[in-house]
């Protein structure tokens, strides 16, 4: 954690006399006053409100005889006001971690109430519209209070909505998927910048990629991997090339943009690997494989560490399987972990080498 | 950032309409199924055994009926295109022992008819793998198919319902969505529901 590298950093500058001792405690105090700054308390406040909603519906649950079945749906619906105006009233005076638990236990409830009710009325139906309405409701709650914790709990909830169209499989509706997920990967992005829950974002773009994927499941052909490529290739220039309109946006959004639509190339790039059984058009993925890594590093490298080691990864592995498919064969095995050796030895010079003139620029360019 | 911050709305206020939506959506689903119960078409329906292996999943019973199998011969009307994600609608008649049976499938919508109710399944999806005609029986489902009940009641139902005693009485809405009223053991209610 960002936290105990600063502490470590800190006390290291104070023992070489760069900063006396007052100003670490300082920089350290204020550091822990942020309110989006990580705690262990923040997130088992969390854990806590989860554990406490599942209490509460398994208590209802079970208690099923016993109490009358109106009392139920008033306790269940009592819950989800008592969280959300609490929520609320914590808000106004400025507790914002406890509300965040507050409003998460109101979320869940939500879905609880939306399947105990089902189970309570006999109601058999679309286990994929009820995710649906949950994933709704817990939108609309994220953004009318601005929460950045239940916008966490709308990411996961699009992953339920998709994974639930998905696993049923004897009535899925396939075509559903292909403009549902986009759409609340989109939502989640779009809410993750509203609320400024960074992390959060991350749920959005992986919601993407996982589209992707679904769209390669279903579509399991050769075009559709190319097409991938090439939506991952545009899609990674529009958001790192300077030149491009799109790309003061995506920076605004720091490196996750870039990042994942490099992942996206990177991936359906193995997946390209896979369909390509001939020598030939191996090798020419090989060598597109290994100009994406270049270009990734190249483009990139200075301002996206997370694209530079992807790339570096990229290479490495790249580099090693062409070897081991044309060398290969010819000079066994322990030639082929020799020549490896000596693949990765360059490849690591060559990293640390770049990586070196990557941060005498950076020098430059502060002073 | 800072001046988008303030146009946050009062917590008090994002408070009440969140939970007035949410008690709204849970009120939509009790009161859309009270509706069905109060106002819809009686029909009476034989339940069959279910393979074993379905037993029990949690706390409910799951039902199959005879109407749950579509048999070609009462399709009438086009069949839908292969791998179309559809609804079909099924005429249901009682005979002589006032058990309901269905006497007529359509992939379309369905005119009224005296004497007889109109069901409409869950979405399947349809594919004839290129056949381009139904297959001898269709399996369907109508939103009947769970019955939960308290922990430990659930196995002798299933031994009823396997051995071809369990009833259920049901109620259809207009546009043919229907609700579990009342279980029926060898022609006696075990299960009454109340509307709420």
């Amino acid at each position: 954690m960002y936290r105990s590298w600063l502490e470590r950093d800190l006390k290291a500058w104070t023992g070489q006399g760069l900063i006396d001792t007052q100003t670490a405690m300082l920089l350290l105090k204020e550091y822990d006053s942020r309110p989006s700054s990580f705690s262990a308390g923040r997130v088992l406040m969390v854990v806590a409100a989860l554990l406490f909603a599942a209490a509460v519906l398994l208590l209802l649950a079970a208690n099923w005889d016993v109490i009358p079945r109106l009392a139920r749906l008033a306790a269940i619906l009592g819950i989800i006001w008592g969280a959300y105006l609490g929520g609320a009233a914590l808000m106004a005076r400025g507790a914002e971690r406890l509300a965040a638990a507050f409003l998460v236990l109101g979320s869940l409830s939500f879905g609880g109430a939306i399947a105990l009710v089902g189970q309570m009325y006999h109601l058999s139906g679309d286990a994929l519209h009820a995710a649906l309405v949950w994933f709704g409701g817990t939108v609309v709650a994220a953004v009318l209070f601005r929460s950045g914790a239940v916008t966490v709990v709308a990411g996961f909830l699009a992953f339920g909505v998709a994974g639930t169209d998905w696993t049923q499989s004897y009535s899925a509706d396939q075509m559903l998927l292909l403009w549902l997920m986009p759409l609340m990967a989109v939502i989640v992005i779009a809410l993750a910048r509203y609320t400024d829950a960074g992390r959060a974002r991350h749920l959005g773009y992986l919601l993407l990629v996982a589209w992707l994927a679904f769209i390669y499941s279903e579509y399991s052909t050769a075009t559709t991997a190319i097409a991938i490529v090439v939506f991952g290739a545009v899609a990674y220039l529009t958001a790192a090339l300077p030149p491009s309109p799109l790309h003061a946006i995506a920076r605004s959004a720091g490196a996750a943009p870039a990042f994942y639509a490099y992942l996206v190339l990177m991936l359906s790039l193995v997946v390209l690997h896979v369909e390509f059984d001939a020598e030939g058009e191996r090798l020419a993925v090989g060598i597109v494989t290994l100009g994406a890594a270049i270009a990734g590093i190249a483009l990139s490298g200075k301002e996206n560490g997370a694209v530079r080691y992807l790339g570096y990864v990229a290479f490495a592995v790249e580099t090693l399987y062409l070897a081991s498919e044309t060398i290969g064969s010819i000079i066994g095995t322990s030639g082929f972990f020799l020549v490896s050796g000596l693949v990765v030895a360059v490849i690591a010079w060559a990293v640390i080498a770049l990586e070196r003139r990557l941060a005498s620029t950076e020098d430059k360019a502060e002073a | 950032m800072t001046l988008s911050r303030s146009f946050r709305l009062s917590p008090l206020v994002a408070g009440i309409i969140v939970a007035v939506l949410q008690t709204g959506v849970i009120g939509y689903m009790v009161e859309s199924r009270a509706a069905i119960l109060r106002n819809g078409a009686d029909i009476r329906l034989k339940t069959s055994p279910v393979d074993p292996r379905d037993l029990l999943r949690g706390d409910y019973v799951i039902l199959s009926y005879p109407i749950s199998t579509i048999s070609k011969s009462i399709v009438t009307g086009d069949i839908a295109p292969d791998g179309t994600r559809t609804r079909l609608s099924v005429r249901l008649k009682p005979d002589a022992s006032g058990l309901w049976n269905a006497t007529e499938a359509r992939f379309a919508d369905m005119a009224p008819e005296d004497g007889s109710v109109i069901l409409r399944t869950l979405p399947i999806v349809f594919n004839t793998y290129g056949a381009g005609e139904m297959p001898d029986t269709l399996f369907v489902q109508y939103g009947l198919e769970r019955y939960y009940v308290p922990e430990g009641e659930g196995r002798a139902l299933e031994n009823a319902r396997n051995a071809e005693e369990l009833e259920v009485e049901a109620r259809v809405s207009h546009d043919g969505t229907p609700q579990i009223a009342r279980l029926l053991l060898r022609g006696e209610p075990v299960y009454d529901e109340p509307l709420y």
